[in-house]
């Protein structure tokens, strides 16, 4: 008697405790799962991921195709991110959700262009409760396109009253960029060395520019004054060649800041979607712990 | 602005990376006892097929040879004045190439705030490479100066 | 009533077996799983499972074995920072001086091999100065020597390898690394004596000749300028070419130096990876 209860307790005792039971097993889905979440949250999330993909087999759940879009998106692997975000069914929960974290992905390749026809596609577009964000995206995509931009009051319409300045201001940049004129800085070289430089602030490079070309014309001159002429040609040529080199390398320098104007832009429009994380929302999977 | 919303996006690249490392799946690395040698070498072979390349390349390669080998690392950019022309008349041609070489020289000479223009490669030279100068806006790759060169 | 009390016995014993043996057979499964991905070679594989293992049993006794391994594969993927971490765990885990021990000389051993050999050295000495691991010391000397190796110190590599007797052919090696490398001092000093001379005891001959060569030209023309008075000429010949070919000198003296004793000390290294067959970083 005194056993068979002995007994009773400690089959008790190993049924509640998990990790002591007879036969633990970490493949089961629902193992995987915690593990899977566990990965997920300690942003560890290619292993989520991973894990994640193991059980789309035993259950389909939006959720969980969530996720492995979302773990796929943050390490950065793209098309991977899309596929899993695709697979989400129209009828589920998240898909307004995905639909706006696809426009994300498109922004994170740099595909412009892609996150317009995407967003023309999509049920952002109709009214749902991420439109103003999905808005916001689409217009922004024109700051890092070449194309026209829509007319300001258009293009202004999504944003809030906050973000209104930020935006105004990078869209008065877009449609003014201070891009330096190539053909009048190689003009400029032309009539006086080293000023093309100076136009797009290469300040030094123009002065030494202007000292190398004159003091070597200078140079050429004062030998055929004094009937060197072999000697005078070759600092003529030397000349030439720097006032020739100056030319060209106005042009260049005049593309190289346009590159810089650019490049410093669009950083400063990838802070601003970053800092806005891209107008998705806070999703919390991490939260309850 | 600009410049400090570019510091900003480095900072948020820099503690976004700390958590990085299985990211992507990895393998064993052969991690070698041995130090990396990154005393500039010369590369004194002809891989060219182009007459000018060839022509630039001979006279370079006697200058090289003769006077800059010993005359002390007096170029402060990656690639060397020299290395840059021979660059140059490869990627376009040999009148191009000189005229981006008189320009590279103006810029050689000129030591104000260059810290401010160039990016440095890691044995400390500045990085100012030939496809910034071709005159084709397509391959200008803009690389700020607070980049640090891996090569 | 006896024979019910003896087969309710006789089931008890049997779960009771059983509910062991299984309980041990699911983590002790696991754990021979990461054992076998590790000698696989699969150190990606490895940290999932053992982190899986520690997620699901985090109090086991496998806790430092799991943060060791998980370590020693980072450390095999050449993922330094994230080997050290876990060493760390598995020192804060560890439930034996031993295994403390152990932990501690995992952490030095990537620091030696990444080369942040200052911290190296740190915790050498307090591993000394404990007193738990008095009888360690000749162990504690032999990572000195690694550290010294992979600091470029050969000669007190040499040295501390001297003082433990296990260690005859690391001495050997050491010392003879020691004796092969250049002065980097001496090349110079000899350049700025005479030039092209560091070059030349560096084994660069053609160089060290074609540098005496355009100073003795550069040098002569600048005195030969200055005793035909014109000075302009001199100056510009001293300062354009006689310097900037002296300077390439003491430059190139050092440089050449410097760089065979990298080749010297690589092929050393090169040896101690792929040939040297006792314990290594």
């Amino acid at each position: 008697m005194k056993i068979t209860e002995l007994l009773f307790f400690f089959m008790l005792f190993t049924s509640v405790n998990p990790a002591q039971t007879k036969d633990f097993d970490f493949s089961s889905p629902i193992n995987i799962k915690k593990f899977a979440d566990f990965l997920f949250c300690d942003r560890d999330y290619l292993r989520a991921a991973l894990e994640y993909e193991r059980l789309i087999s035993s259950e389909v759940k939006d959720t969980l195709l969530f996720k492995i879009a979302l773990s796929y998106s943050i390490i950065g692997d793209y098309p991977f991110a899309i596929k899993y975000f695709g697979k989400i069914p129209y009828s589920s929960s998240y898909i307004n959700e995905a639909q706006l974290e696809l426009i994300k992905t498109h922004y994170l390749m740099n595909d412009y262009y892609g996150v317009r026809s995407f967003y023309n596609n999509s049920f952002i577009k109709e009214a749902n409760k991420y439109q103003l964000e999905g808005n916001k995206l689409f217009n922004f995509s024109y700051l890092f396109t070449k194309d026209e931009l829509p007319s300001k009051e258009k293009f202004l319409s999504p944003f809030n009253l906050s973000e209104k300045d930020e935006i105004s201001e990078y869209y008065d940049w877009k449609q003014d960029p201070l891009y330096k004129s190539s053909t009048i800085a190689g003009i400029m070289s032309a009539i006086i060395p080293g000023s093309g430089k100076m136009y797009v602030g290469e300040i030094g490079d123009g002065i030494v520019a202007f000292i190398t070309t004159t003091v070597f014309s200078f140079i050429a001159y004062d030998n055929f004054k004094a009937g060197h002429n072999t000697r005078g040609w070759i600092w003529a040529g030397v000349a030439a060649l720097f006032y020739g080199g100056n030319i060209y390398g106005s042009v260049a320098a005049a593309q190289v800041h346009n590159a810089k104007i650019t490049f410093e832009f669009n950083d400063g429009l990838n802070v601003f979607l970053q800092k806005n994380n891209y107008y998705t929302p806070a999703y919390g999977f991490c939260d309850e712990k | 602005m600009v410049i400090k919303i570019f510091f900003f996006s480095i900072l948020i690249f820099t503690v976004s990376g700390l958590s990085q490392t299985d990211w992507v799946r990895w393998e064993k690395v052969e991690y070698s006892y041995e130090k990396p040698n990154r005393f500039r070498q010369r590369d004194y072979s002809f891989d060219t097929e182009s007459a000018s390349g060839f022509i630039a390349k001979s006279a370079v390669n006697t200058y090289w040879y003769f006077f800059s080998e010993l005359d002390g690392d007096n170029c402060p950019y990656s690639p060397s004045c020299s290395a840059f022309f021979v660059q140059s008349a490869k990627e376009t041609n040999i009148f191009q190439g000189t005229l981006m070489f008189f320009d590279r020289f103006t810029r050689d000479y000129n030591i104000y705030k260059r810290y401010e223009h160039y990016p440095r490669v890691k044995d400390g030279h500045y990085y100012d490479p030939v496809s910034l100068y071709t005159l084709d806006e397509d391959k200008i790759e803009y690389i700020p100066p607070s980049v640090l060169i891996k090569k | 009533m006896v024979f019910v009390m003896k087969s309710n016995y006789i089931i008890f014993l049997i779960i009771l077996f059983e509910c062991t043996l299984f309980a041990q057979n699911s983590f002790d499964e696991q754990f021979n799983l990461t054992k076998k991905l590790y000698s696989d070679e699969n150190y990606f594989d490895t940290v999932t499972e053992l982190k899986r293992l520690l997620f699901f049993n985090p109090n086991s006794e496998y806790i430092y074995s799991a943060y060791e391994t998980i370590g020693k594969s980072y450390k095999q993927g050449a993922k330094f920072s994230d080997a050290i971490r876990y060493f760390t765990l598995a020192e804060i885990n560890a439930l034996s001086v031993d295994e403390i021990y152990n932990s501690r000389i995992d952490i030095i051993r990537v620091n030696i091999l990444r080369r942040t050999t200052d911290r190296a050295f740190k915790l050498l000495d307090s591993l000394e100065a404990d007193i738990r691991f008095n009888d360690k010391i000749d162990e504690i000397n032999y990572w000195r020597g690694w550290a010294f190796i992979f600091a470029d110190d050969w000669e007190n590599a040499a040295v501390t390898f001297a003082g433990i007797d296990s260690t005859i052919e690391l001495t050997v090696l050491a010392k003879k690394v020691d004796d092969d490398l250049y002065s980097v001092s001496f090349a110079k000093t000899i350049s700025y004596i005479i030039p092209g001379a560091g070059q030349i005891y560096t084994g660069e001959y053609i160089s060290g000749l074609l540098s005496l060569g355009w100073n003795i030209l550069w040098g002569y023309l600048t005195i030969k300028s200055f005793i035909d008075e014109r000075i302009f000429d001199g100056i510009v010949i001293a300062n354009f070419l006689w310097l900037r070919f002296y300077r390439g000198n003491l430059q190139n003296a050092e440089k050449f130096a410097k760089e065979k004793n990298l080749i010297i000390s690589n092929k050393a290294m090169n040896y101690l990876q792929f040939e040297f067959k006792g314990l290594k970083p």
